[in-house]
This record gives structure tokens, C-alpha cells and sequence, in this order.
């Protein structure tokens, strides 16, 4: 059980370093391009730039793209590579997908097979999930620049240009080419309509005659190969990574898990290297590491080693909840006994998985990929048990052990600035990171850039909850009917994407007759906070570093807090528990935990 | 800021190129060249051969179907609609809590379980249900088994309305001679019109009235110049009390030694298409593959099962030994095989 998460990362490690050392090499502009890539650079480069600039030429292309993506959807029933006749998607639809694929969240409120044309799938989903995970890298390679002191924060066209042609070109590549050769159809045909060995099981058409089973395809491995390596998550079909075509067998698995965390292992190798200083960053990946562990055997152990509580026997109890009209505030609901029925569920929870990847491969990926800010999925996350269903909450909470590329390295910065200031509080000195001096004006954007965080959940996630909006959208019942709703959001904050899916949020085609009657809602609310939460903390970081590049280094003495030690290391994820746990806990008792303690099955 | 615009524009012409139009078009050559059969869905025909025309294939080797035939394994519950539409995949998205997954469970539970011990080892338990549901005592006391199920699980009342259009139509047709009841759901609801599976509880509760002891079932009639017509009536047998009973009947006999089937033959897959199932439950379902087949071909059902026993050992697959992931069987493979082996050997009844 243990085998394959272990295998994992410690292969996806070695992998990391030269990776890491190669994205240096690339961001610092020591590579002599050829004479025709050359030419290009130079008209691509502006010149150098400062925070602002460098911000502003992010928001022009970000805008730029936005435009872009929402013409592709816009006119898809009249661009060409449409073989199945897809129509036009609904408004509130386009612009949250348009939303969540500029914000590299890839949340999903359409289903790729049923909802988007192969036109749409390449220039819109397998575009944006090139060049929005580099803008984030972009913004991170800028923010380094401004902690060892440069000039300039380099220029982000250029940086754009190098992300993605020379790092996730010849990764997509390589990985494109396997998962072909492991089963993944790459082709522009339309669906494929076959007579099934049993005739009639796909029911019978007007005429009495028996149907083919439609089987849907298309280019999937070009889009699923960077979908996992730019933390992206949006997938070819809607089943993500557990539908076969994505990932068929149980080698693409563990290809498209190291995926997901390989580029932003690897952007911590880079930070050592650009900063020449591998000490900071060790401190840093040993952080990520504790805390990845963790989420990892948590699920694992909640999920692969325990049965689906849903079907095993529970003894009778006894609740107490709250109501007015009795003297005591209270009143007890008694829950008569729970036979077991009769299942071998050595394997774990089954339900929502796939067989052919392997037993702990489901929760394995449930953490990684929200340790990243990937999203993608291979089994379900609104079936895992109860407090496994906590692992990925917790990843998205916290939002940066590994995290997306770029940006998880850039809100684990705001947690150092963060830790660096309490910490220099308690000795009482000026607090330094870096040999520069973090003071109020630091301060303030970093609680800005930590605080957009909680409150882009925890607000929408209580007004859906308290209306109908939220409470009559969710398919499950009770606390676990919360969380869907929560996960929603938190998923939205944290630029993630995955989700517990039973929430009703598609609406569908423009012309569909009974959309989820909530959707438009749901679709504007998630989009909203998809910008909010990736612009905000990827700007004020930028400034942060910004004002630090200004100040004068103050020369290391023996009085200097060190943040390259162990006991920074521990104090830092004293840090970052202790914040996540005041924001989140009290969210986290009224989902996953209330549904573990029961009762099970929940108004029968 | 002109200077941004033009960056822009130029940056975002030369990867929409190279991402949506160099990088694909490379990958659908290196697919055509060196992967052709999987790069079109691995698709296979009747021998098991890859194929690349949808017209000579029987499915993809990667996507599970349905298999309804006693002679064919079956693969795993599917969430999609009908089930293995793989034009649209899809999950149950049940989380532990919700008493529809436990239903599901325990209907596909019922007409196959087995006594695991006692005198009735190896018996079906299914007759036992319907012996106790023609009792009709609750806890062996109060009458109205029917009656109590709806009350007390109102859920997969309202999931029951919903599970046929047949039945949906019965209840429809229900409410249009109740409309005293329909009155009152109107005007506790603001006066809101109530669909079928509002009115689950109203219906079972007048249903148990006029039809007292039974339950509301499908039913096919075979007229006389052999056309079925279906319909709902009254049954108090059949494999609808053994399906929809079961939970309840255990919960009264909790004690009961029961033979455990294997997860995943009841928990549904994460895309709905799963192609395999455990070794452990092809296992499980040999014996009735083995006795279609027995019937079938009148051969010794003892060969039969060595034979097809002989077969999953070949098909099946594990990494690791299980240490990664389990012995697994992709079914319709197998199941070509089955045909393969066996189909020529039928012998026909005339």
C-alpha cells in the first residue's frame, strides 16, 4: 500500500534537480540561443522592468487572454474541428470557464466530452494550460530577482516566451508521446461508434434497431500532458484522470502523479540555484515535505485501510442538537442500529475508483494533487471516506506545500515573510529575510495577499449554505452536503479546481431545457473569486519583493535571525499550521469531521 | 502602453501556434506512425485484435461495457446514463452518508447473497426475504412491512419513483385519482405543483391500503399473439422484494452469517467505464458463468469451470505482485475469450 506514494516522490525528487538546475540556467538567460530562436527573443523582450511594469505586462496579457478564450467558446459551433456538433455553452458557463482557465484553476463546470469541440479543446483548454501555469513561474522568477538584489525584475514577455518554449514544450512533449504509447487516443476523429459484444445493452434507438456504444476520444494526450505538468488539472473528459482514455493504465498513473508535483519540486531547486543558496531552500522543501507526508498517509490511511463506512454495521446512538423549544436548548434524536452488509471491502473504500491503478493510488493523488494546486482527479473526492475527504481540503487550505507552479512557491513566501516577522517579534528584533529588512509597509501586503485567502471561502461558502443556492445544489445529505459546497469555494480560492463533483453547477449547452437550477449562481460566484484569489496574492508578493530590492542588505551579524536552520524550519511550520488551523478549523468540524462521527447513512 | 499591446499580441500569436497547432499536430503524427491503435481509442474486434475502424470493432480494450448475458462476467456498477456511455463519463459522487450508495449496495446484494454458515450454508438468502416480506410482521410484530419501509425511509421511496418511467408513470396516474392528496401537498408548499417523486410517501401510504401485504413491481404480460406489454401491479414475490427487502430483512436479522461479495461487484467506478474487475469477484461469478455455459453446450459444468478457472489465471494481472495493485481481469476481454472457447461449442435445443 505504501509502495507507489513512496515510489512517487522519491522519484519525482530525482527528477526535480536537474529540472530545477535546467530552469535556472534557462530564467537567467545563460543559454545562446540559435540564430532564428535568437531573433525572436529580441523582438519578443521589451527591455528591462520594473515591479510595476513587470505587473502591468502581466494584467495587459492576462486581459489579452481573457478575450481570446472567451471568443474561442463564444463562436465553437461555427470554428471547424467540431465532428460531434457541439453547440454554443451557456453564458454564465462561458465566463467561468473562461475564469478558471485564465486563473489556472481549470475548475469544471462543463464536461469536456459532452461540452467542448476539438477546436475548443486545443486552442482554448490545451493553450491556456501552457501559458497560465508559466505566467505564475513568471511572476515567481521575478519575485527571486528582487530578493538577491537585481537591477530589474527582468522582463516578463521574455520570461513567457522562455517558460513555455524551452521548459513545458519538450516536457509535454515527452509526456504526450508516452501516454499515447500507453493507450491515451491522440487522433481528430469523432466518436467512435461500435456495435457492443452483448446487442441491445445501450438501450434501443426509435427504430427498434440496437445502439452502438459511443465511445468518445479525440487529441487527449496532447491536453492531459500538460494539463498535470503546469498544475492545471483540466482534463480531456469529464472523469479526469480516472476516465481510461486519460490515464489507462497503471504506469501513465504514476507518470501523470509525479507530473503533477514535478515542476514545482523543481522551482524550489531553481530558487536555490538563482539565490545561490541551497540551505534556504532545503529548509524550505523539508517544510513541504513534513507537511506532503502527512496529508499523503492521512488520506492513504483513511481511505485504502479503512472500509466505506457507508456500508458497514453501526451500533445505536443517541445526538444531541439544538432546539428552542425545549427547556435545555436541546433535544436528543435517538439512531436506531446499523446492520453491516455483507461486502469484503479489504481493499478500502471503492467507491469512486478506478481498479487498474493500484490500491493507494486514489488518495495518493487526492493529496498531491491539492498539495499542488493541480486539481486534476483519478478517483472521486466526493466518495472518499469521510476523514480522508479532509486531505485535500487541508492541501487547499493551507494552498502551498509544493503548490501550482510558481505561485505555490510565491504564498509559501508569504508565510516566510510571515514567520520571519513573528518570529523576529519574539526575540525582539528587527525581523530580516534575506539580509533585508521586512517592515510595515511588507507587512500589510502580505497579510493582504494571506488574509484574500480565508475570506474568498469562508464568505461565499455561508451565504450558499444558508440559501438555496448552495443547500438545495449539493447530492449529498447533511455535513457531507456542506462540504461540497465548501470544497466548491475552497477549491475556487486556491486556484485548484478539482472538486467533490455531486454539486449541481453545469448548466450545459445554451439551449438546455433543465440545466442545474443554480448554476448560473454558482457559475459567477466561483468565477469571481478564481480572479480575486489569483491576482491578489501573485500582486502583492510582487510588490513585497518589489520594496525589498530597494532597501539596503544589512550585514549578517551573529544577531541575525537565521531562516537556513532547522529551528526556522520547525518554527515556520509551527507558522503555517497554527494560521490554517485558527482559519479553518471551525469549517472543517461542520464537514468532514460532523459526517465521520455520524450518523451514517444520513436521513435514510 | 502600445509597447505591452504589440508584446502581447505577438506572444500570444506565437504560442497559440505553437501550443494548439505545432505541438498537436506533432503528437497526432508520432500517433499515427508508431502508436496507430491506440491513438484512435484502441479499439479491438471479436478475436481480440486491435482495430482502427469503429465499424469492424466490438469496443476499446480500455472501456468497460455492460454484460447482462449469465454466460458473460460482469463488470462494475456504472454512474453514467444508460450505464458504460462512454459519450459521457460519470460518478456516483455518493459520499458515505448518502443512503442511496448503501441502497444501491444493498440491491445488488440482495438476489445474490448466501447463507456463509449454519445448516443453510450456501443457500441463497433471497427466499428467506420473500418468506419474511409475505409475512408482512415488522420486527415480528407490527403488520405492514411495506407501509414501514416508506415511512421509514422516505429517501428511497422518492428514489424508487424515480428508478423506471414506468413507475413514474403509475404514480402520475395515482395522483391524478388522489387530488385531495395533491391538494394538500399544494397547500403545504405554497402552493407549489408536486412532481411524482414528491408524493412517494402519499402513494405508499394509500397503496398499502388498497393493496395491503404487497408490492408495486413491473411486471411483463405476454399477450397471445406473443407481444410483452409491461405494467405495474401488486406482487408479494420475485426478485423485486429480494432486491428492494434485503437491507431491511438484514437489518431484523443483523446476526445472519452472510457470504461477503467483493467491493468492487457493488461500488461503482470513478469514471463509470471501468474495463476490469478483481480476480475475487471474476472468482465470485465463475460458477454462474460456468453453469450458462454447462446448459449451454450440455457439457459437465466441473470441466467447464476448471476451464474457465484455467482462463482468468492467464488473463489476470497485478503489479508487484499486489504490492502496488491487486490481481485484476479486464472483462471484455475475458469475456471474448468466454465466446471464443465456447461459442462454437452451443448446442441448440432443436
Amino acid at each position: 500500500m505504501w509502495t507507489l506514494p513512496v515510489l512517487i516522490l522519491a522519484v519525482t525528487f530525482a527528477l526535480a534537480v536537474p529540472i530545477g538546475l535546467f530552469m535556472a540556467w534557462i530564467f537567467d538567460g545563460r543559454y545562446r540561443a540559435p540564430a532564428w530562436l535568437g531573433g525572436l527573443e529580441r523582438r519578443i523582450d521589451t527591455g528591462p522592468q520594473d515591479w510595476k511594469d513587470y505587473a502591468i505586462a502581466m494584467l495587459v496579457f492576462n486581459v489579452a487572454i481573457f478575450i481570446v478564450g472567451f471568443l474561442v467558446l463564444v463562436l465553437q459551433p461555427w470554428l471547424p474541428l467540431n465532428p460531434d456538433g457541439k453547440k454554443m455553452l451557456a453564458p454564465t458557463m462561458i465566463f467561468n470557464t473562461v475564469c478558471s482557465f485564465l486563473s489556472n484553476t481549470n475548475l469544471q463546470h462543463y464536461s469536456g466530452e459532452v461540452h467542448l469541440s476539438y477546436f475548443s479543446q486545443l486552442f482554448f483548454i490545451c493553450w491556456k494550460q501552457f501559458i497560465t501555469p508559466v505566467i505564475g513561474l513568471c511572476a515567481l522568477v521575478a519575485i527571486i530577482r528582487g530578493l538577491r538584489g537585481d537591477r530589474d525584475m527582468g522582463n516578463f514577455y521574455l520570461d513567457l516566451w522562455r517558460g513555455v518554449v524551452y521548459l513545458f514544450l519538450p516536457l509535454a512533449t515527452i509526456v504526450a508521446v508516452l501516454l499515447i504509447a500507453g493507450g491515451s487516443p491522440m487522433t481528430l476523429e469523432g466518436n467512435a461508434k461500435v456495435a457492443t459484444l452483448e446487442t441491445g445493452v445501450m438501450g434501443a434507438a426509435p427504430d427498434g434497431s440496437a445502439n452502438p456504444q459511443e465511445i468518445a476520444r479525440g487529441p487527449v494526450a496532447a491536453v492531459v500532458a500538460i494539463k498535470q505538468l503546469g498544475t492545471n488539472g483540466g482534463g480531456f473528459f469529464g472523469a479526469n484522470s480516472a476516465h481510461p482514455f486519460e490515464n489507462p493504465n497503471p504506469y501513465t498513473n504514476f507518470l501523470t502523479c509525479m507530473c503533477i508535483i514535478l515542476v514545482p519540486v523543481s522551482t524550489l531547486v531553481m530558487f536555490g540555484r538563482m539565490l545561490k543558496d541551497y540551505r534556504q531552500a532545503g529548509v524550505i522543501f523539508a517544510v513541504m515535505l513534513v507537511l506532503s507526508a502527512t496529508t499523503i498517509i492521512w488520506a492513504v490511511s483513511f481511505d485504502s485501510a479503512q472500509p466505506n463506512p457507508a456500508l458497514i454495521a453501526h451500533e445505536a446512538e443517541s445526538f444531541k442538537i439544538p432546539d428552542l423549544a425545549a427547556e435545555t436548548g436541546e433535544r436528543d434524536v435517538p439512531w436506531p442500529a446499523v446492520a453491516g452488509l455483507p461486502v469484503d471491502q479489504q481493499l478500502g473504500n471503492l467507491e469512486g475508483k478506478e481498479l487498474r491503478f493500484g490500491t493507494a493510488a486514489g488518495p495518493t493523488w487526492a493529496a498531491l494533487t491539492t498539495n499542488s494546486s493541480n486539481g486534476s482527479v483519478n478517483a472521486m473526492h466526493d466518495s472518499l471516506n469521510p476523514l480522508a475527504g479532509l486531505t485535500p481540503m487541508t492541501g487547499m487550505w493551507l494552498n502551498c506545500i509544493w503548490g501550482g507552479v510558481g505561485v505555490g512557491f510565491i504564498n509559501f513566501f508569504i508565510y516566510l515573510v510571515i514567520g520571519v516577522f513573528l518570529a523576529g517579534m519574539m526575540v525582539g528584533r528587527t525581523p530580516e529575510y534575506l539580509g533585508k529588512k521586512v517592515e510595515g509597509r511588507e507587512m500589510k501586503l502580505a497579510m493582504l495577499a494571506l488574509l484574500i485567502h480565508p475570506l474568498m471561502i469562508l464568505g461565499p461558502t455561508g451565504v450558499f449554505a444558508a440559501t438555496d443556492w448552495g443547500n438545495k445544489s449539493t447530492n449529498n445529505p447533511g455535513a457531507h452536503g456542506f462540504s461540497e459546497i465548501l470544497y466548491e469555494f475552497t477549491s475556487s480560492s486556491a486556484n485548484n479546481g478539482s472538486g467533490f463533483e455531486g454539486l449541481a453547477d453545469t448548466y450545459g449547452f445554451n439551449d438546455n431545457p433543465t440545466p442545474a437550477p443554480f448554476a448560473p449562481q454558482w457559475d459567477i460566484a466561483c468565477g469571481l473569486v478564481m480572479l480575486i484569489s489569483r491576482f491578489v496574492p501573485i500582486i502583492a508578493p510582487l510588490a513585497i519583493a518589489g520594496s525589498l530590492a530597494a532597501k539596503k542588505p544589512t550585514p549578517f551579524t551573529a544577531g541575525t535571525l537565521r531562516t537556513d536552520t532547522l529551528t526556522f524550519g520547525m518554527f515556520l511550520l509551527g507558522t503555517i499550521l497554527l494560521v490554517g488551523a485558527l482559519l479553518f478549523l471551525p469549517a472543517a468540524v461542520l464537514g468532514p469531521v460532523a459526517e465521520h462521527w455520524g450518523p451514517i447513512p444520513f436521513g435514510w | 502602453m502600445l509597447k505591452h499591446v504589440r508584446a502581447t499580441l505577438l506572444l500570444e500569436a506565437l504560442t497559440l501556434v505553437i501550443c494548439a497547432v505545432i505541438y498537436p499536430a506533432f503528437l497526432l503524427g508520432v500517433g499515427k506512425l508508431l502508436f496507430p491503435s491506440q491513438a484512435e481509442g484502441s479499439l479491438i474486434d471479436k478475436s481480440g485484435k486491435p482495430v482502427t475502424n469503429p465499424d469492424e470493432a466490438v469496443g476499446s480494450s480500455l472501456i468497460g461495457q455492460t454484460f447482462a448475458d449469465e454466460a458473460h462476467f460482469q463488470t462494475r456498477p456504472s454512474a453514467t446514463s444508460p450505464g458504460y456511455n462512454a459519450a459521457a463519463s460519470a460518478a456516483t459522487n455518493w459520499g458515505a452518508n448518502n443512503p442511496l450508495l448503501r441502497d444501491r449496495v444493498a440491491r445488488i446484494i440482495g438476489p445474490i447473497a448466501k447463507y456463509a454458515d449454519g445448516p443453510q450454508k450456501g443457500q441463497p438468502v433471497g427466499p428467506d426475504v420473500e418468506k419474511w416480506f409475505q409475512q408482512d410482521l415488522v420486527g415480528g410484530k407490527e403488520k405492514g412491512i411495506v407501509a414501514a419501509w416508506a415511512k421509514n425511509y422516505p429517501t428511497l421511496a422518492t428514489n424508487w419513483v424515480k428508478s423506471d418511467p414506468l413507475i413514474t408513470e403509475f404514480v402520475a396516474g395515482w395522483m391524478k385519482e388522489h387530488a385531495d392528496a395533491v391538494a394538500k401537498f399544494k397547500s403545504e408548499h405554497d402552493g407549489a405543483e408536486p412532481q411524482p417523486p414528491d408524493m412517494a410517501g402519499d402513494f405508499f401510504e394509500s397503496f398499502v391500503k388498497t393493496s395491503p401485504g404487497a408490492w408495486p413491481s413491473i411486471q411483463e404480460e405476454k399477450a397471445a399473439d406473443g407481444t410483452a406489454t409491461k405494467s405495474v401491479k401488486p406482487v408479494t414475490t420475485g426478485s423485486d422484494i429480494q432486491t428492494y427487502f434485503f437491507d431491511m430483512w438484514l437489518q431484523e436479522h443483523a446476526d445472519a452469517k452472510l457470504e461477503k461479495v467483493p467491493a468492487d461487484m457493488v461500488m461503482a467506478s470513478g469514471s463509470g467505464l471501468d474495463p476490469h474487475i478483481t480476480l475475487k469477484n471474476a472468482e465470485y461469478q465463475t460458477d454462474r458463468v460456468a453453469a450458462a455455459w454447462a446448459a449451454r453446450t450440455k457439457q459437465d459444468e466441473g470441466k467447464i469451470k476448471k476451464e474457465i478457472q484455467e482462463l482468468l489465471k492467464q488473463k489476470a494481472d497485478s503489479i508487484m505482485g499486489g504490492k502496488i495493485r491487486t490481481w485484476i481481469v479486464n472483462v471484455l476481454e475475458v469475456n471474448l475469450a468466454l465466446e471464443d472457447k465456447f461459442g462454437s461449442q452451443v448446442v441448440s435445443d432443436k
